[in-house]
Formats: structure tokens, C-alpha cells, sequence
């Protein structure tokens, strides 16, 4: 079981293995689910949704710093 | 077990902790609208018959909103500011123009370098300010400034609740009490040169603009501005989001307890005395000793600015001002 997540901004792409849902993914990446959007073939993802093997994803951080 | 919308129980596509709710795509929309018509009805944004200047970036907010605006059917055109900030403008100006060229619309561009002679990374090389507080200080100026020049009624930004938040975490964590005064997401035409500003999506979180974004299919920037790398909001937010992770609300309750029960409190107390720039003729604070010829914060920093820059053609003296700033200032 291993996915592909491209992380931005600002770019990099690392692969997790082993997670079954979102949520799992997210805590492996250390990354806050209120700060970001994962997103699968164009579509939304919810923290519950289950991942596959070989799914390729990303998680786009949803926080800007001007204003 | 997959997430069911709050509303039509279908398949649900974003969680909203906040509210204890997750909606499927078109009850998501149907939640934004609604959002958006609150604020713009709470506060009397917006009548129907106002030209309304939109301005825009070329991210999330901005697009979210003019898009949200034109959908409810209100008189908008865009205003797009380009910064000079290399690929990153030339990226942002054209996603702007491709969004109002899709939708028939209205875009009117300016150019900090074309009319006031620097960009913002020269400002932020020579400057007295951070590369935020002169981009905040410029976009506050121009905005104003081309409202007027078109004839609009209402300045509408992006401004969301995240945004709202760390702003008023900054200016809490200073007790910075002028600031947190004119911290209101509908600022009045109190005075002859101010336009109207308002906040449409300040009931919205930005992950849920940025959610709105990419369900509607709107090609934001996603890129971070080059400049903007650890500012000081972008910590207040990370330190929000930390505790909006464990007590989920913690940002909302934050910033409408403080409009609900504290906004009206500094508000009568903000008895700051306006008088007009002597340099550009706008609107700003007037100096505690009464003999000294009042001056904008935008004429005194673009004086300092211009000075220190090689002369740029056709850029001539410093030739406007900003009015008393209207906004909140941005972190930097």
C-alpha cells in the first residue's frame, strides 16, 4: 500500500506507505486536516475517505499569508 | 465510514468542523451562498444598485468572492494591482484576466511601478517597512484611490475569517486598540475621498474558499507570494489553526464574540481627528501638534521609497497619498 502525495504550495512530492484513510495520511505528513484540501482526480477528499494502493493525491495548503 | 452531507445526506466532498457539518458539492455552494448573503445583509454591504470594485489578486478569495458577487448578481467590475513581483505578478495578472474574460467581465488594471515608480520587492529591499506592510499600505492607497477615479460606491475584498482572525490576534497580542477599531467587515464613506470598503467572506474560512475554488473550477494562484515566507501572520495562523485543531470554532468564536460584544466598545472610543494629506489631498489622521502639515502614511513612505530608487521614466514626484488606512494593518 503506498501513496503519492504532492504537497504545495510550495512543491514536493513524497510517497507514504501504508495509510488507509485520509486522516492517516495527514498525521504521517504532520499536517493540520483545518489547513489543507486533498484532492484525487480533481475531486474533494473528506479526512474519512479511504485511500488506495497506488493513489495519487494532493494536499494543497489552503493558507495565505497577505492580506 | 464515508462522510454524509449534513443537508441531503449524499456522499459529502468537505467537512466543516466548525459547524459540526460536511456537505456534498452543491449543498456546499448552497452553504457559501448563504454565508455570503448573511454578511452582505447583516451589515448593508451592498444595495443593488452599487458599482461595486472588486479587487483581486489572482488567489483563492478574491476570485471566490467576485465570482460569489457576479453570481448574485451585482454590478462588479475587478481591480486587479499589479506589485512587480516578477513571474509571480505576470501569474497572478493573468489568471485575473482569463477569470473576467471567461465571465464577460470587467477588469481594470493598475501598476504600482507605472504610477508611483517602485515595485514592492525595491520597497521591501530599501524600505522602512516590511514587504507586507508597504504591499498592504500601496494596495489600501490604490484601491481607494481607483474606486474614486471610476465612480464605484463599494471597495469589496477578499478579507475571509482566518484572515479576520489573525488580524485581530495581532492587534490583541498589542492591545494596538486604533486598529482593532477600524477592524469591521464594512467600513462607511465617513468622509468625502473613502469609499465604502466591505468584506463579503468574512463569515468563511479559507479552506473553504479555497474549497469553493476547486469544486467551481476557478484556476487560482496557488503559489504563496515570494515575499510572504513566515510573516508574522502566517504564524498567528498556524498558532490559530493549532488550537482550532483541538476545540474546533475556537477562530469563530475568537472574532465574532469580539464584533458581537467588543467592535462597538472601541469604536466609540476611537476618536482618532482626520484631516486631509497636505501632499495628495486624501484623507488621513490629523497630527497631535496642530501646526505641523498633516501627511499620509502612503506619502511619507512612497517619499522615502522614490527617493532612494534610480529615477524610473516617466514616474515624476510623489503624486497621491493614502487615505487614513481604512483596513486593519497586515502583519508583516
Amino acid at each position: 500500500m503506498l501513496v503519492t502525495a504532492r504537497l504545495r504550495p510550495p512543491d514536493r512530492t513524497v510517497e507514504v506507505a501504508d495509510v488507509r484513510r485520509v486522516v492517516d495520511l495527514l498525521g504521517r505528513l504532520d499536517v493540520l486536516p483545518g489547513a489543507v484540501l486533498v484532492i484525487r482526480d480533481g475531486a474533494l477528499l473528506t479526512s474519512q475517505d479511504e485511500l488506495r494502493d497506488g493513489d495519487r493525491v494532493e494536499v494543497r495548503f489552503a493558507i495565505s499569508g497577505g492580506s | 465510514m464515508a462522510m454524509r452531507c449534513k443537508r441531503c445526506r449524499g456522499a459529502a466532498v468537505i467537512e466543516v468542523r466548525r459547524h459540526n457539518a460536511a456537505f456534498c458539492r452543491d449543498c456546499f455552494f448552497h452553504y457559501v451562498g448563504q454565508q455570503v448573503t448573511r454578511a452582505i445583509a447583516k451589515h448593508r454591504m451592498l444595495a443593488p444598485a452599487d458599482r461595486v470594485l472588486v479587487a483581486v489578486s489572482g488567489g483563492k478569495d478574491s476570485l471566490a468572492l467576485w465570482d460569489l458577487l457576479l453570481g448574485l448578481g451585482y454590478q462588479t467590475d475587478g481591480l486587479y494591482l499589479s506589485l512587480g513581483i516578477g513571474a509571480y505578478s505576470e501569474r497572478s495578472k493573468r489568471v485575473c484576466e482569463e477569470f473576467a474574460a471567461a465571465r464577460g467581465a470587467t477588469l481594470v488594471a493598475r501598476d504600482l511601478a507605472a504610477e508611483h515608480g517602485y515595485t514592492i520587492p525595491e520597497a521591501a529591499r530599501r524600505g522602512g517597512r516590511s514587504s507586507c506592510g508597504v504591499c498592504g499600505l500601496s494596495k489600501r492607497y490604490v484601491f481607494n484611490r481607483a474606486a474614486l477615479d471610476g465612480g464605484y460606491d463599494v471597495v469589496a475584498t477578499g478579507h475571509n475569517l482566518d484572515d479576520e482572525a489573525a488580524v485581530l490576534f495581532a492587534n490583541t497580542l498589542r492591545w494596538d486598540t486604533a486598529a482593532m477599531a477600524r477592524q469591521f467587515p464594512v467600513l462607511e464613506a465617513t468622509r468625502p475621498g473613502l469609499v465604502k470598503k466591505v468584506k463579503p467572506l468574512y463569515r468563511l474560512a479559507e479552506r473553504e474558499t479555497a474549497a469553493y475554488c476547486i469544486l467551481k473550477g476557478i484556476d487560482y494562484v496557488v503559489e504563496e507570494c515570494p515575499l510572504v515566507g513566515g510573516n508574522t501572520q502566517m504564524r498567528h495562523k498556524e498558532t490559530l489553526n493549532r488550537m482550532e485543531e483541538q476545540s474546533p470554532g475556537t477562530k469563530h468564536s475568537f472574532l465574532f464574540g469580539y464584533l458581537e460584544r467588543a467592535a462597538e466598545l472601541l469604536r466609540v472610543a476611537d476618536v482618532a481627528e482626520l484631516a486631509e494629506c497636505s501632499r495628495c489631498g486624501m484623507t488621513t489622521q490629523a497630527p497631535d501638534d496642530p501646526a505641523e502639515a498633516p501627511v499620509c502614511a502612503f506619502c511619507r513612505s512612497k517619499a522615502r521609497l522614490v527617493k532612494s530608487l534610480p529615477v524610473v521614466e516617466g514616474s515624476g514626484e510623489p503624486q497621491g497619498g493614502a487615505p487614513v488606512d481604512h483596513f486593519e494593518v497586515t502583519a508583516g
